[in-house]
């Protein structure tokens, strides 16, 4: 086997070192696994996620750029936002900038004395001061960066925008110009550190494996780009399920008030392939191209005929979050948003979530226009939308400055927690497809759709008798698997091409890394699981304040009706497993 | 009859960096953008494209005529012919630096030119028909 690294980053003290990990590697795979291993290790119980002493952990996996799709980096951290276990996942350069740099785990301690970016080629890292990116926007910071690195081809850019650097725990950290660690907050700490980006290039490379490495190449490559699996993702991408989702009362509509959306045909995959579509771009390694760039052409002198042309990445979370979710079905008005968020820094899905809540507490009487500054918020008034973004970005007052703290406090100030739909403080992504989803974002480690998938179980098992035990089980199923694979940092959307038996322990084993079969991986993936709710709940978490906001008791979902009751105890079945789960690093 | 890889729908790249890896994997055995006869130009995201500089199969290549060694000859047809064994590791690489569209890149680690063979591995590992083999002279 070979050799795996991590650098080692202390922004306090300016020193950086190399540390052979490779039994980490060997014990973790990588990815999720090591990420967690090598964070949960080093972070002090208590601490607060934007003190000196919090660290950033990045990791990739033994296989990433030696197949099709398996491009991710993995972030692991404490969460601003939930104040316990933070991961969160982006592909763009970075999984490709770190293994040439030589390095498959970065960690980040300490905080820069000045305002600075973070230069690293190959083990050579500097702190560079930065004060001229201050308050730039994510996109402005990236194409300065951009070109004052023009002459390194292959390079990762990570940054925060003006989010980020006001600690908004639901800043986000964008790479490469249309990626982005989203979700729980890493844009703050990275705000808390004084560091406004990381750039990231090197030269180095590994021999390629002699023996099957070529055959298991040109074989995925074809099931990658000639298969039905992909198609998907490849054609309108995840768009593609505006339509579909709104037709099963599935697609969350004005603040989760219904799973309907009488405008779902001016913002689907489709409407906005015809309207808006003008690129499709990849991550290093990935032949799929799944990054829909969205434009929208504004005329900004009539007389002139002159304009300006704005561009954004688009996908389902975005379409339904500033979509469907405000009841926006202009697309202009919904890219613009769009931008917008990109500009300042904002997870997509938080930010949204959180102006549906405060529309909803508008129209309830919970705040007023003198907490809006004389906004009047209208489900579906995109252009009051934006406005209502540059005052949060100017931290017009003191609503305005809370409203990028995210739902759930916005909620315990102002009122209108049963409408606030968050799960451990995470707001929710885009499915209403039954008590499933729900229950997958209650209890993922990191309140994602993407940790367990719920939702297609809802889709899966719709009309079936399938008990709610059986139904948690293949939650809990799925959501290990999930950490195999994010272990090898694969990118979800293929996970169809890599979700069968003993690929895995194949591809690994063709480059290498042996030893390893399903079962093996398997006990892995439930140490690592276990790792990540001992870190929880040390940190704070209680199922016993999982609930499910009162709302959604009343909303028709896709499978109906859902209770109080049945989340309660899906929530109990899971607490069995993870008790389980968690003898395995007691003993 | 010869054949020359040429781009032909440049505007049709995702930057997946496919082909790159295809041909650092086939002809250099090791997994690196960095190590192949052709790159992939990045200006990624929201605000530009791609462009592919690979070998443009120059009949009368500028690249050879910058050699002072004749370890670069023109192959008939289009492209240069690479002789390893005549190769001085010149330390400013006139002919990487001879060809203005930037499509020879540099090997760091031999100090020698990456020289294209025009195989056309990278075109049958391009998702999106950006690159192709074609018939010199057709």
């Amino acid at each position: 086997m070979r050799n795996f690294y991590l650098l080692d980053i202390n922004l306090s003290t300016q020193e950086s070192k190399v540390v052979d990990i490779t039994e980490i590697f060997k014990d973790y795979i990588g990815g999720a696994g090591v990420a967690t291993k090598l964070f949960v290790d080093t972070c002090k119980g208590d601490i607060d996620p934007l003190s000196e002493d919090s660290s950033i952990v990045f990791a990739i996996g033994p296989a990433n750029n030696h197949y099709p799709v398996i491009t991710k980096t993995i972030a692991v951290f404490k969460s601003p936002l939930t104040g316990d276990f933070g991961e969160s996942h982006a592909g763009g350069n970075v999984g490709l900038a770190m293994y040439q740099a030589g390095f498959h785990a970065l960690r980040i301690t300490g905080r820069a004395q000045n305002f600075s970016y973070i230069e690293i080629e190959n083990e050579h890292v500097k702190i560079i001061r930065a004060d001229s990116l201050k308050n730039l926007s994510a996109t402005a910071a990236e194409r300065i960066l951009s070109d004052k690195y023009s002459h390194i081809n292959i390079k990762s850019i990570m940054k925060i925008g003006p989010a980020g650097e006001r600690l908004s725990p639901i800043a986000c950290v964008g790479v490469d110009s249309s990626r982005h660690f989203g979700r729980l907050g890493l844009g703050a700490i990275f705000g808390s550190k004084n560091v406004k980006a990381v750039v990231i290039y090197g030269e180095k490379y590994w021999d390629t494996p002699r023996t099957k490495y070529n055959a298991f190449y040109k074989d995925l490559y074809k099931k990658i780009t000639q298969s039905e699996l992909m198609r998907k993702y490849h054609n309108l991408g995840t768009a593609v399920n505006i339509i579909p989702l709104s037709k099963i009362n599935g697609l969350p509509v004005r603040n989760y008030s219904q799973g309907f959306f009488e405008g779902a045909d001016k913002i689907s995959g489709e409407a906005m392939a015809d309207k808006h579509l003008s690129q499709k771009i990849a991550c290093a390694g990935c032949q799929v191209g799944c990054i829909h760039i969205g434009e929208v052409r504004i005329m900004f002198d009539k007389e002139n005929h002159m304009y300006k042309t704005k561009k954004v990445s688009y996908d389902h979370e975005p379409i339904y979050s500033f979509g469907s979710n405000l009841s926006i079905d202009n697309s202009d008005n919904m890219l613009l948003l769009l931008h917008e968020v990109e500009r300042q820094g904002w997870d997509v899905i938080s930010m949204g979530v959180t102006l549906a809540w405060a529309t909803e507490a508008f129209q309830k009487g919970l705040i007023d226009q003198e907490h809006t500054m004389g906004e009047i918020l209208n489900f579906g008034d995109g252009e009051t939308y934006l406005r209502v973004l540059e005052k949060v970005a100017k931290n017009a007052n003191e609503f305005y400055t809370d409203l990028e703290k995210g739902s759930y406090y916005c909620a315990k100030k102002y009122g209108g927690e049963e409408f606030a739909i968050a799960f451990n403080k995470n707001e929710a992504a885009g499915y209403l497809t039954g008590i499933m989803t729900f229950l997958g974002y209650a209890v993922d480690t990191r309140h994602s759709h993407l940790g367990n998938a719920g939702y297609s179980i809802d889709e899966k098992l719709k009309n079936s008798e399938t008990s709610i035990e059986d139904r948690m089980k293949e939650l809990y199923d799925e959501g290990i698997w999930r950490i195999i694979y994010t272990s090898i940092a694969g990118c979800l959307f293929a996970r169809r091409v890599y979700h069968k038996d003993e690929i895995i322990p194949d591809i690994l084993n063709a480059i290498g890394f042996d030893g390893y079969n399903d079962k093996t991986l398997w006990n892995i993936a439930k140490k690592v699981h276990a790792m990540k709710w001992k870190f929880k709940l040390d940190n704070g978490f209680d199922f016993d304040d999982l609930k499910l906001p009162k709302k959604l008791l009343h909303i028709m979902t896709s499978n109906g009706l859902i209770t109080q009751e049945e989340f309660k105890k899906g929530v109990e079945i899971f607490r069995g497993f993870v008790k389980e789960d968690l003898k395995l690093i007691e003993e | 009859m010869v054949k020359l890889i040429k781009v032909v729908n440049r505007d049709q790249c995702i930057g997946c960096l496919s082909c790159v890896f295809a041909c650092a994997r086939t002809w250099e055995h090791v997994v690196s953008p960095d190590m192949a006869c052709l790159t992939v130009r990045r200006y990624p995201g929201t605000e530009g494209a791609f462009s592919i500089r690979v070998c443009y199969g120059c009949t009368d290549p500028d690249c050879a005529h910058a050699c002072p060694t004749r370890a670069l000859t023109p192959r008939d047809g289009g492209g240069v012919i690479f002789d390893s064994a005549k190769c001085i590791h010149c330390e400013d690489a006139p002919c990487v630096e001879a060809c203005i569209s930037k499509s020879l890149p540099w090997n760091e680690k031999e100090k020698e030119p990456f020289v294209c063979t025009h195989c056309g591995i990278c075109a049958n590992f391009c998702p999106n028909d950006v690159l192709v083999l074609v018939e010199a002279g057709v």
